[in-house]
């Protein structure tokens, strides 16, 4: 015998689950394929034929004694590190500037100035950059040779001291506009506005209002961009790829590219799983914040 | 009113100037390079324009990357399409049906947004492989599809928040269901949010690269797989390397100049809410 509570909750649950059910499938297909990966990374899997022989740890015992798995830990670490907090600080910068200091005409100009990068692809964007770094005939060394500043010239991504610095250049550039944009927003809230205001009619200065009013009060924005900027460089394949493979040598080689060649062209692919099992748990690690973040705010 | 030169706007004139060097520059080397002779390029004339503009590079670069424009153009289409409309329908749960499994569902979607390819590439490829789809333009299509309903599903939820519920309820008590409320007078109102939706997932799976190289076949190689085998095969050809860029890069910077306030909706209901 079924409660009246009972038959509504079934009816409620009748008329979502054509709206839950299809979003419910390509969820189940995607974690499915994760757990799929991670089963992969624990089995003996080389050469092109599967052999999903459970292996233990073995292929993570063969990552961990790679010079080449630590080298790209490394080149990881300057990624998150140079490509997240030097961005953070001038999208900040740069926000605030416009948000204290614009013409209203120079505000929309300077939003479409750093944000078109954002609808292009790493392919491009690495298709250009290689071409003003290229050393020889590139563009930046001809400019500054023309403007007789010949010592500062520089071999860029073919010098392998510094070639990664060259590379995340390129993503500090592509990613600036976003960054700016969403710390921008997270400053319009009216309650902050408010605060700005009245700290200006207590006579605090501007880079006072900066540090002591808005950036406690933007945490959430700040969340949100460090978050984009920490995931997107850590999961980068498509500069790396594009501009120098990895090279010269290993020098700016990064997990990510290491797990696509371990994987189709060393057909080493329970390796490639256990790097690709790296990348997620560094992932999971830098979302999980975020996450409780986003649903505070959307059952609150 | 006469505009003084206060510090302050002589600092933020100081950061306009800078940047727009710095953003204009690459873009501006790109049309320019895109138009000279390889002998222009070898002397180092880069910044004055060609005197002999050469519109051939384009046409030379288009008959290179025309079909894989043609499969970018359909995969892409056809993910958006799809997307936003399973994205649609499991938005709407998330923003309507709050109940404690939706925190559950949002925690995994939330996850699966951030998600590196990475951690399913290898699963994907076999199973397109396995299965045969791999060939046809619809591996990719579907792989796509898997990787972006989580994107689409969030990005819908955030802009369903905004449609009153009382448009709904007094169809309610008309009688109307559920899937009628939603296809007639929900979906109808959110319009603009299934617009940036669409344009966000538009550009993402146009300008995808990772997968895109994995699963490559001659018959559906995308336009940035292509981009970069240009880059390969004529290394010193910068000329048409540089029209091959253009050329990729006019449809998703077309949709940013003209919609461009659909795609920063999307991009701020991405990430202030999801």
């Amino acid at each position: 015998m079924s409660t009246p509570s009972h038959a509504v909750r079934l009816a409620r649950v009748r008329e979502a689950a054509p709206f839950a059910l299809p979003l419910l499938v390509f969820l189940l297909v995607l974690y499915g394929m994760l757990a799929w990966t991670v089963y992969t990374s624990l089995s003996d899997w080389q050469g092109t034929a599967p052999n999903y022989t459970f292996a233990g740890l073995k292929w993570y015992r063969f990552m961990v004694g790679l010079d080449r798995f630590w080298v790209d830990l490394d080149n990881n670490l300057r990624w998150l590190v140079l490509g997240v907090v030097p961005t953070t600080v001038l999208a900040l910068c740069v926000a605030y500037l416009l948000e204290i200091g614009a013409v209203r005409g120079i505000e929309a100009y300077l939003r479409t100035l750093v944000l078109y990068p954002a609808a292009m692809s790493f392919v491009v964007t690495g298709t250009i950059w290689s071409w003003m770094y290229q050393a020889d005939r590139g563009v930046l060394n001809t400019l500054l040779r023309a403007a007789g500043l010949e010592r500062l010239t520089s071999g860029y991504t073919t010098d392998p001291a510094t070639a990664t610095y060259w590379l995340i250049l390129i993503f500090v550039w592509q990613y600036l506009g976003l960054a700016v944009l969403i710390l921008q927003a997270s400053f319009r809230s009216v309650e902050l506005q408010e605060m700005v205001e009245s700290a200006t009619l207590d006579g605090a200065s501007r880079l006072r209002i900066l540090i002591a009013v808005l950036i406690p009060n933007i945490r959430g924005g700040i969340l949100v961009v460090v978050s984009l900027l920490l995931i997107s460089a850590l999961k980068v394949f498509d500069i790396v790829y594009v501009v120098t493979f990895g090279g010269p040598g290993y020098a700016t080689d990064v997990l990510a590219l290491f797990q696509f060649i371990a994987t189709y062209q060393q057909h080493l692919v329970a390796l490639g799983s256990g790097l690709a099992v790296v990348i997620f748990a560094l992932a999971f690690i830098i979302i999980i914040p975020y996450t409780i973040y986003a649903l505070q705010r959307w059952f609150e | 009113m006469r505009l003084r030169l206060t510090p302050l706007r002589a600092l933020v004139l100081v950061m306009v100037a800078a940047l727009s060097v710095v953003y204009i520059l690459p873009v501006y080397v790109m049309m320019v390079t895109s138009l000279k002779t390889p002998l222009e390029i070898t002397q180092r004339q880069y910044l004055l324009p060609s005197g002999n503009l050469q519109f051939g590079n384009f046409a030379t670069a288009l008959r290179l990357v025309f079909p894989s424009l043609v499969n970018s153009s359909v995969i892409s289409l056809t993910v958006t399409a799809l997307s936003v409309f399973v994205g649609g329908l499991g938005g709407y749960f998330l923003a309507r049906f709050r109940w404690p499994v939706t925190k559950v569902l949002f925690v995994l979607l939330a996850i699966a947004l951030y998600l590196p390819y990475q951690a399913v590439l290898i699963p994907l490829v076999r199973l397109m492989a396995t299965t045969r789809l791999a060939l046809t333009h619809f591996g990719l299509i579907l792989s796509y599809l898997i990787l972006n309903v989580p994107l689409a599903a969030i990005l819908m939820a955030t802009f369903f928040f905004s449609v009153p519920r009382e448009l709904e309820e007094s169809a309610e008590v008309d009688g109307a269901s559920r899937l009628q409320i939603f296809f007639r007078i929900v979906s109808v109102v959110a319009l603009p949010g299934y617009a940036s939706t669409a344009i966000l997932v538009f550009i993402q799976v146009w300008n995808e690269f990772l997968l895109a190289l994995t699963l490559v076949t001659p018959y559906t190689t995308t336009i940035q797989v292509k981009l970069n085998d240009i880059k390969g095969s004529y290394v010193a050809l910068y000329n048409l390397q540089m029209a091959a860029a253009l050329i990729t890069v006019l449809v998703p910077l077309t949709f940013f100049l003209f919609l461009g306030k659909y795609f920063i909706r999307g991009i701020l209901a991405g990430a202030l809410k999801g």
